[in-house]
């Protein structure tokens, strides 16, 4: 049964509704046969009651024989019922004194005399009609000497156990099924509700993500036999914490590590005089520190909750951000440029991280928009910042990618490592802001981020 | 001039200590927090480096101790470029500027020469960016050796482009510096001296060039050979 039913709560309904049938029919089986019992004992008595009668209307004629006078309205009802109700006597000599039939009367011929304990019996297909008869034989005494009397009755006369049932379903039976019903509500009513925290749980494991790897399953309220199953899963969530971590410290230290040679080696390269050699050496150990700079971001936006609850003037920071680039631009023989609101745009957030977002998307913008154009960044005083480069944009093939960690589009110089808008995405979600990518104009790229005004 | 460079990476500072020898410092390497705070307090450095990562302590509580003691050399900090909170504490702590690591030497001469040029800095007064020399005592500008003559607003506004040479000048610190000189009661709009500048430079053949970042500022540059 659990392999086809999954659902709790249908199957203890199913169960339950399983286990009222089975009661149910044990009590009208017990019902039936109680009232057949009875009915069977009204019918013994009755026949019994028969037999005595009849035996009381006979005397002795005047050959000294046993003779059945019958008053009239007794003898029509008899001859009446002549099939379903038979009867036959016998002297103590076993002659037949009066038989209603004479399949009755050939019949008696054979049995023995009757004793004064009443013999009931069962005659299966009897007679012309070939009924089911049942009847009782019994030697009673008589003013003509003792008798052997048999009456019978067709069976199957249980209107009586009809009667009894008809009343146990009008006047007890009706209430089972509301019964039932109510029953089987609150049974899966209990089920669900005592689902309920475990329903929590589930809403709170689709929370865990690689960004909320410090969340449990709340264990409050659970039900005490699913307990071992959540307990289980926040230990298990526990050691996938603690690789994780590993994993993450490990990222952090081995950028944190290369910081010091790079430093070192940055700082002996500008001791050298040199040729293009040396530049193009310059140039790539820039692009190694860079690397390590991003990996540490990434290291530090998974490791650590982003407090992202600070007012933040998004102008401001802006003009700081173009600035602190405006001769990376220059150097580039590309330039910047701020546009937008001249005012304070307050956006809750946290600016380091803004700032590093906005550094990002900079950089980007920088290394594809041709030389001699510029790079616009324009702040929007409804809490937004774009930044919009004249290169060969983004195509739409391209654009599910390009948040993606380590993905570089086809044909794009080896520039960087695929890391920066990765970081945006993070910082951007960390925010609950939003970002979207479209078409430059005239051409190029577009990002657009839209903060949470403060 | 004596410097105190304090950084506990040996390597990083030996390379200090001679690129900074090589153009006329007198270098002192403290390799702690605790022997910083000795060399600070006997002897009066003209400038320090100070590396915010040490060894046995916080390199802000050398900045701080140092601030205490009633020290007013510049101390230029170096953090890393993750730690944004260090840099505005240090800042707030009384540092004077900082570097991030990994950081261009020249920069960093760059800066430890700005810092000594700064008003009661022992590097004198006279600021030098290409060919352009000038007095800020006897505010005298000359280029290529020939004195050239601006008005007081312009001479203002190169001034602090040559003290932040290479690095952006917001609109905003001109707008502030050129506050307190109203000779003239309708002045020009910075933009205009900007112009009237660059066309001084050009005219005087001067290897800088004004750079305007839109929205923000100008940088003074080296005109591209």
């Amino acid at each position: 049964m659990s392999r086809r039913i999954r659902s709790l709560q249908l199957r203890l309904t199913v169960e339950l509704a399983a286990l009222f049938l089975v009661a149910s029919c044990l009590a009208v089986g017990g019902l039936i046969y109680s009232a057949s019992v009875t009915a069977g004992s009204l019918a013994d008595r009755e026949l019994g009651l028969r037999a005595e009668d009849l035996a009381g209307y006979v005397s002795l004629d005047e050959n000294q024989r046993p003779r059945l006078e019958l008053p009239p309205p007794l003898k029509q009802a008899y001859s009446a019922a002549a099939q379903q109700s038979v009867f036959a006597i016998r002297d103590k000599d076993g002659h037949l004194v009066e038989a209603s039939t004479s399949e009755i009367g050939a019949m008696i011929a054979r049995w023995p005399q009757a004793d004064s304990e009443p013999r009931y019996f069962r005659l299966i297909k009897f007679g012309p009609l070939e009924q089911d008869y049942s009847g009782v034989s019994i030697r009673l005494d008589s003013t003509a000497g003792p008798l052997s009397v048999l009456v019978a009755e067709v069976s199957g006369g249980n209107q009586l156990v009809h009667s009894i049932l008809r009343e146990f379903v009008f006047d007890i039976a009706w209430y089972v099924p509301p019964f039932v019903a109510v029953a089987l509500l609150l049974a899966a009513y209990s089920v669900r509700r005592s689902l309920l925290p475990l329903r929590a749980a589930s809403a709170r494991a689709s929370a865990i993500g690689p960004g909320s790897i410090a969340l449990r399953l709340p264990e409050a309220d659970v039900p005490t036999e699913a307990l071992p199953l959540v307990v289980a899963v926040n230990h298990a969530l526990g050691r996938l914490e603690q690789g994780f971590l590993i994993q993450r410290r490990f990222t952090a230290n081995a950028a944190h590590e290369l910081r010091t040679p790079l430093t070192i080696i940055t700082a002996r390269l500008d001791t050298l005089e040199g040729n293009g050699q040396l530049l193009a050496l310059r140039e790539e150990v820039a692009r190694m520190n860079r690397l390590v700079e991003q990996l540490l971001c990434v290291a530090r936006l998974d490791s650590v909750t982003l407090d992202a609850s600070s007012p933040v003037d998004l102008h401001q920071l802006a003009e700081e951000v173009v600035g602190s680039m405006a001769h990376l631009a220059l150097s580039a023989s590309r330039s910047i440029a701020l546009t937008g609101a001249d005012h304070p745009v307050l956006v809750t957030g946290n600016a380091a991280a803004i700032a590093d977002a906005l550094r990002n998307l900079i950089e980007n913008a920088l290394a594809h928009t041709p030389p001699e154009s510029e790079v616009v960044v324009e702040v929007g005083p409804e809490g937004t910042i774009s930044v919009q480069d004249s290169g060969p944009g983004i195509s739409a093939e391209d654009r599910p990618h390009i948040f993606e960690r380590f993905w570089r589009g086809k044909g794009v110089r080896a520039n960087g490592a695929g890391l920066g808008l990765a970081i945006v995405m993070e910082i951007v979600r960390a925010h609950g802001a939003s970002i979207t990518v479209s078409d430059g104009t005239p051409r190029g790229a577009r990002f657009d981020l839209l903060f949470r005004t403060a | 001039m004596r410097l105190l460079v304090i950084e506990d990476e040996d390597r990083l500072s030996g390379i200090l200590k001679s690129k900074l020898g090589e153009i006329g410092f007198t270098v002192d390497i403290a390799g702690s927090a605790e022997d910083a705070g000795i060399a600070l307090e006997l002897i009066n450095y003209d400038a320090a480096v100070l590396d915010l990562g040490l060894p046995d302590g916080d390199g802000l509580a050398v900045l701080t101790a140092a601030r205490r003691a009633g020290k007013a050399l510049p101390i230029l900090i170096l953090t890393a470029r993750d730690a944004v909170e260090d840099r505005v504490a240090g800042l707030n702590a009384g540092a004077d500027d900082y570097l991030t690591k990994p950081f261009a030497m020249t920069e960093l001469v760059a800066r430890i020469k700005a810092l000594l040029r700064r008003p009661g800095g022992v590097l004198g007064m006279t600021l030098e960016a290409g060919n352009v020399r000038l007095d800020t005592v006897g505010r005298e500008l000359t280029i290529g050796g020939m004195p050239v003559r601006l008005s007081r607003r312009e001479l203002a506004i190169i001034e602090q482009m040559m003290r932040r040479f290479g690095r952006i000048v917001p609109k905003s610190v001109l707008e502030e510096k050129l506050y307190g000189i109203d000779e003239e009661p309708d002045s020009n709009p910075i933009p205009v001296h900007i112009h009237h500048l660059r066309r001084q430079l050009d005219a005087a053949g001067a290897h800088l060039m004004i750079h305007t970042i839109r929205g923000v500022g100008y940088i003074l540059a080296e005109t591209k050979a």
